[in-house]
C-alpha cells in the first residue's frame, strides 16, 4: 500500500478537484482521505454518502460547578481570552471564547472549574461514487483543523486500506504549511505539489517544499493553469529543476475546472476524452511511476 | 549507546513508526545492558497541535545518544534536539525495530542531523 499525499502550499490551486479527479481514475484500487478538513469539499465530488460517523474529541472547555463557585472573580481576572463574564450573579464561561488553557481552573481556591474536553467534529468512512471509500471529517462550529484531526483521518484511512488491500491511499493535504499540512505528510511515500502559475504560487511551492525537504520526502509536481503566466511558469520549472523535482503535468487554464465542479462531478467523468482529462490521465499514471 | 527508536509496538518484530512528533511508542535499547525498554507517546495524541515539541522533550528526557526514525523531526522538534548531543536517522519507516537497528548498525541510514 502506498500513501499519495497531494498538497498545494497556496489555496485554489486546483488541488482538491485534481485528488478527487485522481481517486476517480483510481476506483476501487484506492481509498480515498480528505484531510483538508477546514474547508472539507471532496466529498461534493466524490458523492460521499457519511456513513458509518464516529465523534470526534479535541480540544477542552472550562466549565465553572455553580455549587461549588463563591464567584470571587479570581478566573475572570485572569482569562487572557476573556471567556468569563457574569450572569445574573454568577460567573459563566462562553464556550466559544474559551481556548482551553487551564489557567482559571489552576487559579480557582474552591476546584470548582473543570476542563471538559470538548467534541469538535464527526469522522465519517462514506461510499463513494466510484465504489471505493474515503475517510473524511466534519468540524462543528468554531472548531478548527488540527495535526491530531488529520493524523486520526489518515490512520483510519491507512488502516482500511490494509485491510481491504488497496493499492493506494491518496490523500488531499490542507493548504498552507502548519500543523495539519505537517501531519498529512507524515508517512507518505510520494507528495504531489499542486501549483499555479502566479507568484504567490511560486512563493508557497518553495515554502511547502521546505517543508518536505525537511522530512525527506519524494515529490513531483503539477503546474495548473500554467498558461496565465508562462514566464511564471518557467520561474517555477527552473526552481524545481534546481530542487530536482519532475513536473508531471502542465495543466492550462480550462473552464472545464468549474462546469465540472457545478455538475458535482470530478473533470475526469464530466468529459473523459477531453483533452484536459486526458492530460490529467497522463499525470496520474506519472504520479504512479514516480510511487511504484 | 542509547539508542531510541520511534515505534508501532514494544519489541524487535514490530514495526517503525515512520512519525517523529506523532509516534505511537519510543523504544528504548541499551547497547550496554542489552536492556530493551519502551514508553507510550500517549498524550501526544490529545495534543491538537505542538505534537513534535512535547515528544522532542520526552525523548530527551530518556537522555539517547541516537535516534531512529522514519521520515525525521519536523523544524520546531529538530531545533530543540539540535541543542543537545543527539544524532537524529532517518529512513528507517517501513522496517522493523530489528532491521532499522541493523540498518543503522551497518551504516545504511541517513543522518537527518
Amino acid at each position: 500500500m502506498r500513501e499519495i499525499v497531494v498538497v498545494s502550499g497556496k489555496g485554489g490551486t486546483g488541488k482538491t478537484s485534481l485528488s478527487a479527479a485522481f481517486s476517480y481514475l483510481e476506483g476501487d484500487n484506492a481509498i480515498v482521505c480528505d484531510c483538508d478538513v477546514d474547508a472539507a469539499n471532496m466529498h461534493l465530488l466524490l458523492d460521499a454518502s457519511f456513513s458509518n460517523q464516529r465523534d470526534f474529541f479535541s480540544g477542552e472547555v472550562a466549565l465553572i460547578d455553580k455549587e461549588l463557585c463563591t464567584n470571587c472573580g479570581k478566573c475572570a481576572d485572569v482569562c487572557r481570552f476573556d471567556a468569563i463574564s457574569i450572569a445574573d450573579g454568577q460567573h459563566v464561561v462562553d464556550p466559544i471564547s474559551c481556548e482551553g488553557c487551564h489557567y482559571c481552573s489552576k487559579v480557582c481556591k474552591k476546584d470548582a472549574i473543570e476542563m471538559k474536553t470538548q467534541k469538535a467534529g464527526d469522522i465519517y468512512t462514506s461510499d463513494i461514487k466510484n465504489e471505493t471509500k474515503m475517510v473524511h471529517a466534519k468540524l462543528g462550529f468554531g472548531a478548527e483543523n488540527s495535526g491530531k484531526l488529520v493524523a486520526k483521518v489518515k490512520q483510519d484511512a491507512k488502516l482500511l486500506a490494509l485491510q481491504k488491500n488497496k493499492a493506494y491511499v491518496i490523500t488531499d493535504g490542507s493548504p498552507g504549511i502548519g500543523c495539519p499540512v505537517i501531519s498529512s505528510l507524515s508517512g507518505a511515500n510520494l507528495v504531489v505539489l499542486v501549483t499555479e502559475a502566479t507568484i504567490s504560487g511560486l512563493h508557497d511551492l518553495e515554502r511547502v517544499i521546505k517543508l518536505v525537504k525537511t522530512f525527506n520526502l519524494k515529490a513531483v509536481c503539477i503546474i495548473n493553469k500554467y498558461d496565465l503566466n508562462e514566464e511564471m511558469t518557467n520561474s517555477i520549472e527552473k526552481f524545481l529543476k534546481t530542487e530536482e523535482i519532475d513536473v508531471v503535468g502542465k495543466l492550462p487554464y480550462d473552464e472545464t475546472f468549474t462546469k465540472a465542479l457545478a455538475m458535482a462531478q470530478t473533470i475526469v467523468e464530466y468529459d473523459s476524452n477531453s483533452k484536459l482529462a486526458i492530460n490529467i490521465k497522463n499525470s496520474w499514471e506519472k504520479i504512479k511511476e514516480s510511487v511504484s | 549507546m542509547k539508542i531510541v527508536l520511534t515505534a508501532k509496538g514494544e519489541d524487535w518484530s514490530c514495526k517503525m513508526d515512520e512519525r517523529f512528533g506523532r509516534a505511537e511508542i519510543f523504544v528504548c535499547y541499551n547497547e550496554e545492558t542489552n536492556e530493551l525498554s519502551s514508553i507510550s507517546n500517549i498524550g501526544v495524541d490529545t495534543m491538537e497541535h505542538g505534537a513534535g515539541l512535547q515528544t522532542a522533550q520526552k525523548v530527551l528526557d530518556l537522555s539517547p545518544d541516537v535516534i531512529i526514525t522514519g521520515n525525521g523531526a519536523g523544524n520546531k522538534a529538530l531545533a530543540i534536539l539540535q541543542k543537545s548531543n543527539v544524532k537524529v536517522y532517518i529512513g528507517a519507516g517501513n522496517m522493523t525495530l530489528k532491521e532499522a537497528y541493523e540498518a543503522y548498525k551497518n551504516n545504511k541510514l541517513q543522518l537527518q542531523f
